[in-house]
């Protein structure tokens, strides 16, 4: 299968990109899952490649099955609009973040204390949710091969289109 | 990452952030979403909402084991909790509790028209991980419900008459608890609707008005003896004691206005109604609401619970306490000649509904109570009367023994204070009580 017509729309490649909750999941060989909020993340502007940051102290188990299978599932969500896209990938890469990668993890930061300031939560509460120290963070990178549209409702599971086999989320 | 009890994370169970969950299909891949409800069942078992045949809930009938994230509203602080799907409920007492609370978040979340409860999956809780990071300092833990707890116990031991329990019960609620707006209704257990007996808070008492079994937060605790919170303001119908009060009201057709109207908040934000349970019967409910959102949390369901609790036993134990008896009553009779113009009272025997000067005051069971009282007194000058002559009265048609005539006796009583001075019923003792006049009364039965 070679890819890659982007899977996402623009303006979904826009709101992933401006940064909006993130959460990661994976699972082991005893079909167990895991899962865990990143602390930031980042997209190329063809939308092809996405990057989740995660703190190791807080998902071992999530770091040990994405090493283990390569299997990733992610939701970025606009907590005042409920709008929401899941991405998968069976490929994701895993490395410690670099000094390099600590603006995009700022602005991560910057971004989420606004949109989660939309629903009325205070910045504190923010920054202690998305609390980590660089040395502590890893980076996994995919390329989705599957994206679903995940905002609530009947709809919520549709494929928005497939690098492969679509099957509803 | 320590091992927690699920009791220490019900307040990332209340709803405030939604929680997320991992599941995995049988070829290992994995999904994840929101999940609108994390509700506790017990310290073993957690509920999840299930609203719609999406991945999620194919993964898990496949594969039964998930990962559900939550946050802790004031400190920041991630669990996970592992767990393995058992079962899925469509109604009964956890659904219901569910579906109410979901109605709330729902309209909070302007999804009124999109969630909605299909069934009520329970999962085994098989471990929980508090996930390291750098918390927020916990709020200071609410002290004194406890203490509530047993003011209100101390003082409902002590109570004599349904009177005084009630008032404990609302004086707990209003001076201990913060509890602004507060109700007791009981069960009619023969037409199955609920009359409020005492409330507080309300610009009008509302001591009479009636609610159906299955009606709004109030009738949906009775049907299903659970109780049944709401955290926001809900637009759900059904939730809506005071809008569906007033859409019966104004249907046309009743020629005698005999509703006393509910007094409730008109747009409450919070709603919690526990059941008033004794020897597994149900004898009323205890509600309370307020114009705030996320103004009782599972800690005033705890005591309201326990509270409930209490009042149950304490009211079917002043009735089933031995009573007068009924020769001293019998004997004593009024002399006493009452001047002034006379108050015409009315009884219209369809429904037992009795008006004063054409004010209308009760109708059913307490109705034809009062009926029997004032003819008594016409009759034979009496103004002494005993519970358990009213018992013994075949007229009467109390329900059966387990009917609470002290109840009946009380709304009689409270109903005649507003409605003047004029008729009132005072307690003389236990089981006992006097009518008394201050003007003439004639009857006439309404055809």
């Amino acid at each position: 299968m070679s890819t890659p017509a982007c899977l996402l729309t623009p303006d979904l490649i826009a709101m992933v990109d401006r940064g909006v909750s993130t959460i990661v999941s994976s699972c082991d060989a005893a079909l167990r899952p895991s899962i865990m909020r990143a602390v930031g993340s980042s997209i190329t502007p063809d939308g092809c490649s996405i990057t989740v940051y995660l703190a190791r102290r807080q998902c071992r188990q999530l770091l040990q099955d994405v090493a283990a299978t390569g299997r990733i599932a992610v939701v970025f969500s606009q907590p005042h609009s409920h709008r929401a896209v899941q991405v998968k990938a069976c490929s994701a890469r895993a490395r410690p973040a670099q000094a390099s990668d600590e603006p995009v993890l700022q602005r991560y930061l910057a971004a989420m204390e606004v949109e989660i300031g939309r629903i009325g939560i205070d910045p504190g509460f923010t920054r202690s949710m998305l609390a980590h120290r660089l040395e502590d963070v890893v980076a996994i990178s995919f390329e989705p091969s599957q994206a679903f549209d995940q905002t609530p409702g009947p709809k919520a599971g549709a494929v928005l289109s497939t690098g492969g086999t679509g099957q509803a989320a | 990452m320590n091992d927690v009890a699920l009791g220490s994370v019900r307040p990332c169970l209340e709803g405030a952030i939604p929680s997320m969950m991992a599941t995995c299909a049988p070829d290992g891949t994995p999904n994840v979403a929101y999940i609108s409800q994390v509700y506790y069942v017990d310290e073993r078992h957690v509920a999840l909402s299930f609203q719609f045949f999406n991945k999620t809930r194919q993964n898990i009938l496949a594969n039964p084991y998930a990962s559900v994230l939550v946050l802790h509203p004031q400190t920041a602080e991630f669990f996970r909790l592992h767990i393995r799907y058992l079962r899925t409920e469509t109604e009964g007492p956890l659904f219901e509790g569910m579906k109410a609370q979901l109605a709330g978040i729902a309209s909070h979340a302007g999804m009124a028209n999109v969630f909605r409860l299909q069934g009520s999956d329970v999962y085994e809780v098989q471990r929980i991980e508090a996930v390291e990071g750098d918390p927020l300092p916990p709020k200071p833990t609410r002290c004194g419900l406890l203490g509530a707890v047993r003011h209100c116990s101390e003082r409902l031991s002590r109570g004599a008459t349904l009177d005084e329990l009630l008032s404990a019960t609302l004086a707990t609620l209003t001076d201990l608890m913060e509890v602004r707006h507060a109700m007791v209704l009981m069960l009619d257990p023969v037409t199955q609707r609920l009359y409020t007996v005492a409330s507080s808070g309300y610009p009008t008492s509302g001591v009479g008005s009636e609610i159906a079994v299955g009606d709004g937060v109030i009738g949906v605790a009775a049907r299903e003896r659970t109780p049944v919170r709401i955290t926001h303001m809900t637009s759900a119908h059904l939730y809506s004691q005071a809008v569906r009060g007033r859409l019966q009201a104004d249907t046309p057709g009743l020629t005698l206005d005999v509703d006393i109207p509910y007094p409730g908040l008109l747009a409450p934000h919070s709603q919690l109604a526990v059941p008033v349970i004794s020897i597994g019967r149900l004898l009323g409910v205890l509600f309370v609401e307020s114009p705030n959102d996320l103004q009782f949390s599972f800690e005033d369901e705890d005591a309201l619970v326990a509270i409930a609790g209490h009042l149950g036993a304490a009211i079917d134990l002043i009735q089933s306490a031995p009573e007068g008896t009924d020769e001293a009553a019998a004997a004593a009779a009024s002399s006493v000649r009452l001047a002034g113009s006379p108050l015409q009272i009315r009884r219209f025997p369809a429904n037992d509904s009795i008006f004063i000067n054409d004010a209308y005051l009760i109708k059913g069971v307490a109705g034809a109570i009062f009926w029997k009282l004032v003819s008594d007194y016409l009759r034979q000058g009496r103004t002494e009367f005993s519970n358990r002559e009213l018992r013994l009265d075949p007229g009467l048609k109390l329900p059966d023994v387990t009917d609470n005539l002290e109840a009946r006796l009380l709304l009689l009583q409270r109903r005649l204070v507003e409605h003047g001075p004029l008729i009132r019923l005072e307690k003389t003792g236990r089981g006992r009580f006097r009518l008394v006049l201050q003007r003439p009364i004639e009857l006439a039965t309404m055809a």
